[in-house]
């Protein structure tokens, strides 16, 4: 009794044999994930028009349409760009096999999600272009990209084609377009153009702040609901599909520092850092953008860091560029610092606290804080610095 | 990560397959093969091809660093000397003994009257004599651990066995619950230490309640139950627990000596009765055996010879889609030939079927840097180690890894990343030789 035996590598044990435990869980978690998202924002731009009599039943279907085509030119296009590449992939069913464990799909949905629903079905195709074939398929694939496909497509729009998108309509749906009070911006854009921190101008032309929480704000499809996106991230950290500490870093870094604006700025009420963390894409870039594992760092303490670091360059990005979103362009230039910040983490996690890498990443650190506060006293003019400053001052002395 | 503690993560045991039997013993194999290799040393052989030979007569010597004894296990005759599989994966020389079925003893074999009287460098003898090596799984020579210069003050029996399928160690002190007590007795004379602590996890009641009516006897003793986490079994984890210190080098550093209960059951024998290691429990489990089961089998047998006896391989187990384990499912070596030997580091063979890895890329979720039990960042060994960049795989701390298995174990794409740590780890240690 001589029997030949396979070969392996150890463990024989692997939490992957369970078929109820792969990547492709991972995947589909996440899509379901997505879910209350994608019925926000049909609900919002769809049922609610209709419901209000300003469109017809195509009108209501079309957000659905929009997302799902989203997704599924990402797929057409992996699978054209497997097609041509890839000597093995010519039958369909090889196809088919690669777009499986290149979770084609998903890109393109969260690019959907974040354009307006005014935006030209072409312009989604050229971001899912720019984002599946440039930013992921030219890198080598799934696992191998640097910058969050999505977040390419959306970033390379919002500097070329936004033109566009504004002239057709720009980030209102066709109820929307009807209350005077939104003038003709978003909430943010309206931060950005004017810096008043008054209640009354940021704020209550769209209600109040229930309003910001439930989503029913001018913005990107998917964005503007704080409550879908919090239901999405307890379903994600339950299913361990994203790590639950990130998002709330990277939340409270923001919160904090807005309120530490806030505070400079004479405004002493908590509306304006909840404001802050509830407008624009800050909650869905903190559950479904910085948590995609490929783009940012792999170990837990790079984690810690790479959501802190945001949170800073967010708010630079927000008061001081002139641009009215900063968590799209900040996650986009963070992606580059992910392979120096896992390298570093990694070496102080196995050594304590090494000197060299403690080093580097106390001065990146540290240009980062030095960013964040540049970003506080940019925002505030030197006038009020030196009333709330001043009075404080005298008192100390 | 500031307050470094030693950590794991739970892990289905699947132990039930052969916990709930009795372990058998098995006295009688038709040959026997005493590998001429002990822990990493090669043994000379002290006996001709032809001679005959009795239980427990020396059969070979390890010269130098670690000097010791090996033992026949059978009485009969030198056939030969052969190259037969070794646990380690490699063939090495073995001396093939035929038995003769009459199970003569060595004169030395005989119950020691004054062993209670013994003092601390007779007892160490008495390992080096006996052969006496660890049976968890290293192998390293027990007696090295005791001719320490610092002073020891507690010695621990693991009986943790954290590694899932494996119940020979649980069996074996079910078996044997009073020369395990005596056995760490012994042990705590020959380190002078005051204290003794048997650690075991918390869920083996069983383990709990058959030693319970002897902790009377020996005051000194203590229990400590260990959370059902992998790999509490670990050295490290088990001294954090029992003495909540923690160390660099060795366990005597902070005046611990940690050893196997089937070590100390082993040295009981010794000192009472001049049986030197001869026997070890073995677990022979898996989805690919028809019945499980644990046996206490003379070293040397062959683990084939134990699978027939459990009415060998299970219906329908094609072999080449299966794998023959030799060790634990998590730090074992896949065997490719059903040949192996019983040598005194196989604690079990496990034969189970493949299953099928899909190999979808890295996705980069951090599983395995979260569970690492040592705080690395695999991945970065990883990526370190395909660029050759050797300076940053040791600035990783790639030589600290403990070979687990842990990282392979929760990644979700099949990715064999424990294998890149362990090659860098080997790459590391290659260089820092190399330097010397």
């Amino acid at each position: 009794m001589m029997a030949r035996f396979a070969n392996g590598k150890a463990p024989f044990l692997r939490i992957a044999d369970d078929p109820k435990k792969g990547t492709g869980i991972i995947m589909r978690d996440f899509i379901i994930g997505l879910l209350p998202v994608i019925i926000f924002a049909w609900f919002k731009n769809g049922i609610l028009v209709y419901m209000d009599g300003n469109t017809d039943i195509l009108g209501m279907l079309y957000p659905l349409f929009f997302i799902f085509t989203g997704g599924l030119l990402s797929m057409i296009m992996e699978a054209l760009f497997f097609h041509i590449t890839d000597k093995d992939a010519r039958s369909f069913k090889a196809i088919m096999k690669k777009l499986s464990t290149s979770y084609s799909v998903i890109p393109g949905l969260i690019l959907a999600l974040m354009l307006p629903l005014n935006t030209p079905i072409w312009v989604l195709m050229f971001g899912v272009f720019v984002g599946n074939i440039i930013g992921k398929m030219i890198f080598g694939g799934f696992g191998h990209n640097i910058w969050n496909p999505a977040l390419l497509g959306y970033v390379v729009i919002k500097f070329s084609l936004m033109g566009i998108i504004n002239a057709s309509g720009g980030y209102f749906n066709a109820s929307e377009m009807l209350i005077d009070s939104y003038a003709s911006a978003t909430p943010l854009s309206m931060l950005s153009v004017d810096r008043v921190l008054s209640y009354e101008a940021v704020v209550e032309p769209y209600g109040n702040l229930w309003a910001f929480f439930i989503g029913l704000t001018p913005g990107g499809m998917g964005e503007t609901s704080a409550l879908a996106l919090l239901i999405s991230y307890l379903w994600l950290s339950a299913r361990k599909v994203i790590k639950w500490s990130t998002p709330v870093i990277y939340v409270g870094t923001v919160f904090v520092l807005s309120w530490v604006i806030g505070l400079i700025m004479g405004v002493s009420e908590l509306w304006f850092p909840i404001y802050s963390i509830l407008s624009g894409g800050l909650m869905y870039g903190a559950v479904l953008m910085i948590t995609e594992p490929v783009t940012t760092p792999k170990n837990p303490l790079g984690k810690i860091y790479f959501a802190i670091m945001l949170g800073i360059l967010t708010i630079l990005f927000r008061y001081v560029g002139n641009l009215p979103e900063g968590v799209g362009t900040s996650i986009f230039v963070m992606n580059i610092f992910a392979l120096p910040i896992d390298k570093y983490t990694g070496i102080i996690r196995a050594n304590r606290w090494r000197k060299p890498a403690w080093i580097y990443m106390a001065i990146l650190f540290s240009l980062f804080l030095l960013f964040g506060s540049y970003a506080v006293l940019k925002s505030v003019t030197m006038y009020t610095l030196v009333t709330t400053v001043s009075p404080f001052l005298g008192g100390v002395i | 990560m500031i307050f470094q503690k030693t950590k794991g993560i739970h892990i289905d045991g699947r132990k039930a397959m052969s916990k709930h039997l009795e372990m058998e013993e098995y006295f009688n194999p038709q040959t026997v093969y005493i590998h001429l290799l002990k822990n990493i040393g090669p043994l000379k052989p002290v006996i001709e091809v032809g001679s005959p030979v009795k239980v427990g007569q020396i059969v070979a010597v390890r010269e130098g660093f670690g000097e010791m004894n090996v033992h026949s296990s059978v009485s009969g005759t030198v056939t030969a000397i052969k190259k037969v599989w070794h646990s380690s994966g490699k063939m090495v020389d073995a001396l093939e003994i035929k038995n003769d079925f009459q199970n003569t003893p060595d004169d030395s074999i005989k119950p020691n009257k004054n062993a209670d009287s013994l003092d601390r460098q007779h007892l160490i003898d008495l390992m080096k004599q006996g052969g006496l090596t660890g049976l968890g799984g290293a192998g390293f020579p027990t007696y090295v651990k005791y001719i320490t210069k610092q002073k020891i003050d507690t010695v621990i029996i693991n009986a943790v066995e954290c590694e899932p399928y494996l119940t020979c160690d649980f069996s074996f002190i079910l078996k044997y619950p009073e020369k395990l007590f005596k056995g760490l007795k012994y042990f705590m004379k020959a380190a002078n230490a005051k204290n003794g602590v048997i650690a075991f996890k918390s869920y083996n009641t069983q383990i709990k309640e058959a030693l319970l009516p002897y902790l009377r006897e020996y005051k000194n003793v203590s229990f400590k139950e260990i959370k059902d986490v992998y790999p509490a079994g670990w050295e490290k984890y088990v001294i954090e627990r029992v003495t909540g210190k923690t160390y660099d080098g060795l366990p005597s550093e902070i005046g611990v000596i940690v050893n196997n209960p089937s070590t100390a059951i082993t040295f009981a024998d010794i000192v009472e009765r001049n049986i030197p290691l001869i026997s070890r429990p073995i677990t022979i489990t898996g989805e690919g055996i028809t019945e499980p089961r644990n046996y206490y089998v003379p070293i040397g047998t062959k683990v084939s010879d134990l699978v027939e006896m459990g009415g060998g391989y299970a219906k329908g187990l094609n072999p080449t889609e299966a794998y023959y384990i030799a060790g634990g499912p998590m730090t074992g070596r896949a065997i490719l030939i059903d040949d192996l030997i019983v040598n005194d580091t196989l604690g079990a063979v496990i034969v189970k079927p493949v299953v099928e890895k899909l190999h979808p890329e890295c996705l980069g979720c951090g599983k395995c840097a979260d569970v690492c039990p040592v705080y690395l960042t695999p991945t970065e060994i990883k990526k370190a180690l395909e660029a050759k960049d050797n300076k940053v795989m040791e600035l990783l701390g790639a030589d600290k890894c403990i070979m687990c298995g842990l990282c392979s174990y929760v990644c979700p794409s099949h990715v064999e990343i424990t294998d890149a740590v362990v090659k860098a780890k080997d790459t590391i240690r290659n260089l820092k030789k190399g330097v010397k």
